[in-house]
């Protein structure tokens, strides 16, 4: 599989579902590469396939056919497909994901929320925990639980969490999509600069003007990619 | 962050909920405590009881010994006696160390609700009897019986009777006899401290029972030596019941193992329901919070991750169950003796629920049992989620 340093590599990716006796074809054949610090945005209507192209991208579900590599990883090639095991170590070490709902744990302060991926890999990393927040500009609110926070904090939370294993990739499931213009743009802003110092972002979302601020656009529509 | 205290912050997502599982398993730990230790504690004090009497054989008129008990607690007459010459034969018998007659009277006193044991006993009483203290530290000895109106007075009998300093006078308008006290002997935690003691001379003429006696307690100068000297004894004495104490022992352990198998059945119960309690809690967490699941999976959490947290959630919350249930029972052990010594049979008087380590031990294993069984299905329901179907669930 070519891959040129690329962070990601997807060739010809198909995604079906059988509902009922029904095959939904979310993704049929895609291709596209995301090259390192690279921001490429995948622009598309509900139903277009962006959250199935993550999915696949972030190791959460299986491509039915087609290749795709992820940080130098196999995830799927033709019949082969990487363990589950693998996948979860390629999203633990390699891939960080915002979603559009934030996803915190209300029990947790902001500093203990930015922590959790490191329970897995047997960290404490309160120290880089309490750095990414200050990066993120929320160095007042460290003891803040979710409830406390506004959801443009909320989501600077979020995106510290899927910053603290210093991936490869970002994974963005509209990640602005509950928050308000202003809000929205610091957002975007902060994943800019984070891509500009070579973070590989992949940002998902219906918004016209968001998309053309991207590197890439990726337009999807019925689960194939218009152009680009 | 370790993953026991994400589970501890999971587990507060439900304060109520998580707090009404941590009660209703601390409340079976608390009664499966109090029963083991008092299991224990019943058993130990019954020995120690036993130790305590000092005596390994007892010889009394034939029939049954407790309804002769009975009998004198009613203040009836007793039908059969022993000749208080026997007392002297078997102590004359090879092992045994001390034969002690005793003559039990009861005067009933319905007009105070009480019913008064007078023993009638010799100097071989107190020589049995060598943990006795009187109430100045002294122990007693045969001068305390000398006189025909002696009265040794047990330490609930002087507090009846409101008898503080020896010399005091006891008049006995049922017997038209005057007792003067000679000593107040120290609580021994037995029956023995509610009994009035006079001479055996002066029960027989008193209560009219000359030369006659209703026991004879053996000790003997070996334990081991008991079923030879009794079945000697039994050759001897067609006419006497031998009691071996051991064998009262026995009876009384049979009555308590009635008691126990019953307690235990209750208590595997109570076990059983706290583990579908926590079962259930969990589950219902886990339904909850699938979506959250699906979240910490995206976040690089592997099934036995998953599996982990859940499953020391459980931990969790039986471990804070079972301290909390044992700190209880510790703290109301005393209460829960009460209670539970109304439905025994023969409880010793002693305090029989103490601390003890060994059911301590078992408590907590067993609530790990609960906690580690009760866990299982709930974290497999958890590390199975289908993550991209959990992160789309509200």
């Amino acid at each position: 599989m070519k891959q040129n340093g690329q962070i990601v590599y997807a060739q010809n990716l198909a995604k079906s579902y059988a509902v009922g006796k029904r095959e939904i074809e979310a993704l049929r054949g895609i291709d596209f590469t995301i090259s390192p610090g690279e921001f490429v945005v995948l622009l598309g209507p509900s139903g277009a396939g962006k959250t199935t192209t993550l999915n696949l991208v972030g190791g959460l579900d299986r491509p039915t056919s087609g290749a795709l590599s992820v940080a130098g990883q196999m995830v799927a090639e033709g019949e082969l497909h990487a363990t589950e095991r693998s996948l979860d170590a390629l999203r633990r070490e390699q891939v960080g994901f915002v979603f559009s709902e934030f996803h915190l744990l209300p029990t947790l302060t902001a500093v203990e929320n930015v922590q959790v991926p490191l329970v897995w890999v047997d960290e404490s990393g309160r120290d880089r925990a309490e750095a990414l927040l200050c990066r993120v500009g929320l160095g007042h609110r460290l003891t803040h639980r979710p409830d406390e926070l506004s959801g443009g904090e909320m989501q600077r939370v979020a995106l510290a969490r899927a910053l603290i294993n210093e991936p490869a990739l970002l994974l963005a499931d509209e990640p602005t999509a509950n928050l308000d213009t202003s809000t929205r743009d610091e957002i975007f802003e902060l994943l800019r600069e984070l891509s500009n110092e070579g973070l590989a972002i992949l940002f998902a979302t219906h918004d016209h003007e968001l998309a053309e601020r991207g590197d890439t656009v990726l337009r999807l529509s019925d689960g194939v990619i218009l152009d680009g | 962050m370790s993953l026991t205290r994400l589970a501890i912050k999971s587990l507060l997502q439900r304060p109520a909920r998580t707090l009404l599982t941590i009660a209703s398993v601390a409340a079976s730990m608390a009664v499966l405590f109090s029963l083991l230790s008092f299991n224990s504690g019943y058993q130990e004090g019954l020995q120690n009881q036993m130790q305590q009497m000092g005596v390994h054989l007892m010889v009394v008129p034939i029939g049954c010994p407790y309804e002769a008990a009975s009998l004198v607690l009613e203040g009836g007459d007793i039908e059969n006696y022993l000749d208080e010459g026997i007392a002297g034969k078997i102590a004359g018998m090879e092992g045994v160390a001390i034969a002690a007659p005793s003559l039990m009277h009861a005067i009933v006193r319905p007009e105070d609700g009480r019913t008064d044991i007078y023993l009638g006993i010799n100097e071989k009483q107190l020589e049995l009897k060598n943990w006795w203290r009187l109430n100045n530290g002294e122990k007693p000895d045969g001068r305390l019986l000398a006189g025909d109106d002696s009265l040794l007075l047990g330490w609930d009998a002087a507090l009846i009777e409101k008898r503080e300093e020896t010399g005091e006078k006891l008049w006995v308008p049922e017997i038209d006899a005057e007792f003067t006290v000679t000593g107040i002997l120290e609580p021994t935690g037995t029956q023995d401290d509610g009994f009035f003691y006079v001479p055996l001379h002066t029960a027989q003429e008193r209560f009219g029972l000359d030369g006659q006696i209703t026991a004879v307690q053996v000790r003997l100068t070996d334990p081991s030596l008991a079923a030879d000297v009794g079945d000697e004894l039994e050759k001897m004495f067609p006419g006497a019941e031998i009691i071996r104490m051991e064998e009262l022992l026995g009876s009384m352990s049979a009555l308590m193992d009635s008691a126990r198998a019953l307690i235990f059945a209750i208590v595997a119960v109570v076990v059983a329901i706290s583990a579908v309690g926590v079962l259930n809690t969990m589950l219902m967490s886990v339904f909850e919070r699938t979506r959250e699941l699906g979240v910490l999976r995206a976040t690089g959490a592997g099934k036995l991750h998953i599996f982990s947290l859940v499953w020391t959630e459980t931990l969790a919350l039986t471990a804070l169950g079972g301290l909390t249930g044992l700190a209880l029972a510790a703290v109301a052990a005393r209460g829960v003796e009460v209670v539970i010594k109304r439905f025994v049979p023969m409880a010793p008087q002693e305090a029989m629920t103490h601390f003890d380590p060994r059911s301590a031990l078992i408590c907590v294993l067993a609530i790990l049992g609960v906690g580690l069984v009760a866990g299982i299905y709930p974290s497999l329901r958890a590390a199975n989620i289908r993550t991209i179907e959990a992160l789309r669930s509200e």
